[in-house]
């Protein structure tokens, strides 16, 4: 049996980020696969727990459905739990780009239930879970109609642990909007930028193939296209022309992220016929 | 009588004798013309069961009431039978002059039943011997000119290949064997000519509303297939992890930079042309030998990237012989393609493996003329798996018997679900689900419910764009297609119909369409899609690992149903068969 385990809780719905959180590009991957590499480097058994609409790449981790995503993180940290053979697992969420080894290791070695305290707020998805006795607790909770994780912690008697015990807390912070996704992605690499590429009659019209431009939002990205191409119409991607994220998903939103090394493809949006 | 002319000619090709029929106008009222039309015809005209080779079983040539009007791109005809393919109604459209001069012939359809007893054309209501029996349909129309405007078969309807086309002017009514029905009746041409012209309720108010037309078909709506054609697709697709490779086994959609429309370009000669009547002008030329050839992404891929092929000039090669033959080069490209892998994988000694070009091209010959294993995949994908057996219908990639199109189910999954219902099996003209699979409004990854109700939305609008005719690539200059589309008729017909009556027009045909298939056996579990689509996912490229499995598509397909009012497994209630007129 693996000494110590995870959970990835990656089910979340990322409205404000307007994109899957785990699926943004990080490193030249996605911000899953980043997350999961981290936590190899520590644990032995890894269960990342998704909901059945998204999509995930190949993980070094096992990969449960959450049946019921709406519950929140309490119902999938309840199924992760159950499923980490580990006595101990680090709970942790997908948005975490600078989750380091050093902070998982601190805060396992708490040796049971154990969460960081920053700025008054318990992280509850920086923290370490007894498993079996976690599961349980989840369990009962839900049931009760409970669904915070910190009654969870709070069940399991959790150790506090002060910011000045921790290495690398940054790797805590969570990321929730556009902006800060962006920051973040500027922090770790800055003058970062992404491919912003043509094809078919958009290529015809601007005799282009592709050109590298700094990150930013979709609009501010579209916006460095040259003449005469007009991608945008306020925030939203003019009705002409079709945009792909990384030849996946089609998006018509200005306002979402676009990563390092992303590659945006414009088409002509009569593509089909 | 506006916009119509309220009657049929029917031909019986046995007695060599012809008759109008009335066609009452609550009728055309609710099918309007083109496939709703000719539909409503195939379903009065055909006993019930009757093989689609029967003398019994009619040809449908459908007009519109657009037709013969300055509306631009209204010169279509729908052709309409039971297909030998699918043993189901297939529609296919065409256009140009064949369209105005058979309106002008004053009638809305022509109905053939019989069989002539040689080999025929029928020209000015008579059969003359074909002495063009064996040749191409390009050669028979040559060969007629000056005596009106010609639809032709070539050699591979006269061999009654399932998947021959009618032809008129080098564009096919192409999907589902029209052809081949039309080589049973021993028919090589028909040839029409008339000085009837259609009379307008409202001439000055059409003309008004055919320059407004007329304008904004040359505005960025249109501006795709007039500057680069269809053909643009190819590279889009292979983008979006859309493109299906290798007989849809998921290789590879790199390497196929030479059939893309920017080498075309510049590697060859290019020019463009239009259908008579339209403003659009989509028909884009390569230069192929001495020759410039017509070609379109559905052809491009089918014999292209599905057979493994990268060589453009092998495809447009193939194409010319697919055209020559009378060949349909969706299902020839799906056929060559399983018939590579039953190679592959040794089923089938003697034949060409994924990538081989010369192969194809004998593949096409073979087939065009029934010689050797030709005359087993003249049957079609869904037959020649049958008779290989083994593991052979695993990877015959057809939806009731009709070859895919070069939409990857997996990756448009609106699309998958589009083509497990269609009626007449898998195809991209009557759906139209991947125009949402291309947008933000669904996950094209992970088709659902919500997304199978929303198919009926495009499937609506080309059922009814198919019976006014206009040409789809001009479904993006309206707005409001139902409102625009009822001023047209108003001003054409003096109908004073409405958006909401169309729309009850386009739900209909989708109903007639659905219940003739009832009649001719088909059942629920025909509303599906190929074995290696619903059990493997995609390998590679930028969807890769994207998949869609028998439950989900069968989930889809209830809620399809349930949103047109069936039952969930899709059969119409019997108190909605009166809505359409089969008794009038």
């Amino acid at each position: 049996m693996a000494e110590v385990g995870a959970v990835v809780v990656c089910g979340g719905r990322s409205s404000r980020m307007g994109r899957p959180k785990a699926l943004l590009p990080w490193r030249g991957r996605s911000l899953i696969e980043h997350v999961v590499e981290v936590l190899s480097g520590v644990v032995e058994d890894i269960v990342v727990v998704t909901s059945d609409d998204l999509m995930l790449p190949p993980l070094a981790a096992r990969v449960l459905i959450d049946e019921e995503p709406e519950q929140g993180p309490l119902e999938a940290l309840a199924v992760g739990l159950a499923a980490v053979q580990a006595p101990l697992a680090y709970a942790t969420a997908t948005d975490v780009p600078f989750l380091s080894r050093d902070l998982v290791r601190a805060v396992l070695d708490a040796g049971g239930a154990a969460a960081p305290v920053v700025d008054g707020f318990v992280q509850t998805l920086a923290a370490a879970y007894p498993t079996a006795e976690g599961a349980l607790a989840a369990r009962r909770l839900l049931a009760s109609g409970r669904r915070r994780p910190l009654e969870l912690l709070e069940a399991l008697a959790y150790q506090p642990l002060e910011p000045a015990q921790l290495p690398g807390l940054r790797g805590a912070r969570g990321l929730n909007t556009p902006a800060e996704f962006l920051e973040a992605v500027r922090e770790d690499e800055p003058g970062a930028t992404a491919s912003l590429e043509f094809v078919g009659r958009p290529r015809a019209l601007c005799g282009v193939d592709a050109l590298r431009v700094p990150v930013g939002t979709l609009a501010s990205v579209l916006a460095r296209a040259p003449e005469p191409l007009a991608l945008c119409e306020g925030e939203q991607v003019s009705r002409p022309y079709l945009v792909s994220l990384g030849g996946r998903d089609f998006v018509r939103d200005g306002r979402l992220p676009v990563g390092a090394g992303e590659r945006v493809v414009v088409l002509d949006a009569a593509a089909g016929g | 009588m506006f916009g119509f002319h309220g009657r049929y000619w029917r031909f019986d090709l046995s007695t060599g004798k012809g008759e109008m029929r009335t066609l009452p106008t609550s009728v055309l009222r609710a099918y309007l013309g083109g496939v709703g039309l000719g539909s409503w015809l195939l379903h009065r005209e055909a006993p019930p069961g009757v093989d689609a080779f029967a003398p019994e079983a009619p040809l449908v040539f459908a007009f519109s009431p657009l037709v013969g009007t300055p509306l631009t791109t209204s010169a279509k005809f729908a052709v309409v039978a039971k297909s030998p393919l699918t043993g189901l109604l297939t529609d296919a459209l065409s256009s140009s002059q064949f369209a105005i001069a058979g309106k002008r012939l004053g009638v809305d359809a022509i109905v053939l039943v019989g069989r002539c007893a040689a080999p025929s054309v029928l020209v000015d209501g008579a059969l003359e011997p074909a002495r063009d029996w064996g040749r191409s349909a390009a050669e028979t129309e040559a060969g007629l000119a000056g005596r009106g405007a010609v639809a032709a078969i070539g050699p591979a309807g006269e061999r009654l290949v399932r998947f021959a086309t009618v032809s008129h002017a080098g564009r096919h009514a192409g999907r589902g064997g029209l052809g081949a029905v039309m080589g049973a009746k021993q028919l090589k041409a028909i040839v029409v000519r008339g000085d009837t012209p259609t009379r307008l309720a409202e001439p000055e108010r059409v003309r008004e509303l055919a320059r407004d037309l007329v304008s904004r078909s040359r505005g960025a709506a249109t501006a795709k297939y007039r500057e680069v054609g269809t053909v643009a697709n190819l590279e889009t697709f292979a983008r979006v992890g859309a493109l299906p490779v290798n007989n849809f086994s998921g290789g590879s959609a790199e390497g196929f930079g030479s059939l893309a429309v920017g080498t075309l370009r510049s590697e060859r000669r290019h020019e463009r042309a239009s259908c008579a009547a339209c403003t659009i002008g989509c028909e884009h030329r390569y230069g192929h030998g001495d020759e410039m050839g017509r070609v379109e992404y559905e052809s491009l891929f089918a014999l292209g990237p599905l057979c493994g092929v990268r060589d453009a000039a092998v495809v447009l090669e193939a194409s010319r012989r697919c055209d020559e033959w009378g060949l349909d080069t969706v299902s020839m490209g799906g056929t060559a393609a399983f018939a590579m892998e039953c190679g592959e994988r040794g089923l089938l000694a003697g034949l060409p493996g994924f990538g081989d070009g010369e192969g194809l091209l004998d593949l096409i010959a073979a087939v065009g003329s029934r010689r050797g294993v030709g005359d087993l995949l003249a049957e079609g994908s869904r037959r020649a798996a049958a008779a290989v057996g083994g593991s052979a219908p695993s990877f015959a990639n057809h939806v009731k018997g009709l070859e895919l199109p070069g939409y990857e189910p997996r990756a448009l999954q609106t699309m998958a679900l589009g083509l497990a219902v269609g009626t007449r099996g898998a195809d991209h003209n009557r759906s139209g689900a991947y125009e949402l699979d291309f947008s933000d409004r669904v996950d094209r990854l992970r088709g659902d419910e919500r997304a199978a109700r929303l198919a009926i939305e495009p499937e609506d609008r080309a059922a009814l764009i198919d019976s006014l005719i206009l040409c789809k690539f001009l479904r993006g200059v309206f707005t409001d297609l139902e409102t625009e589309a009822s001023e047209l008729l108003q001003a054409v017909t003096g109908f004073d119909v409405t958006a909401e009556e169309l729309r009850g027009v386009a739900r209909r045909v989708v109903h007639l369409r659905k219940s003739f298939n009832i009649r001719e056996g088909w059942t629920p579990a025909d509303d599906t899609l190929p074995e290696r689509i619903l059990s493997e996912p995609i390998s590679q490229g930028p969807v890769a690992g994207a998949r869609i499995d028998a439950t989900r598509l069968a989930a889809m397909v209830q809620a399809y149903n349930r949103a047109r009012g069936w039952t969930d497994d899709g059969v119409p209630p019997p108190e909605t068969e009166g809505d359409l007129l089969l008794d009038a």
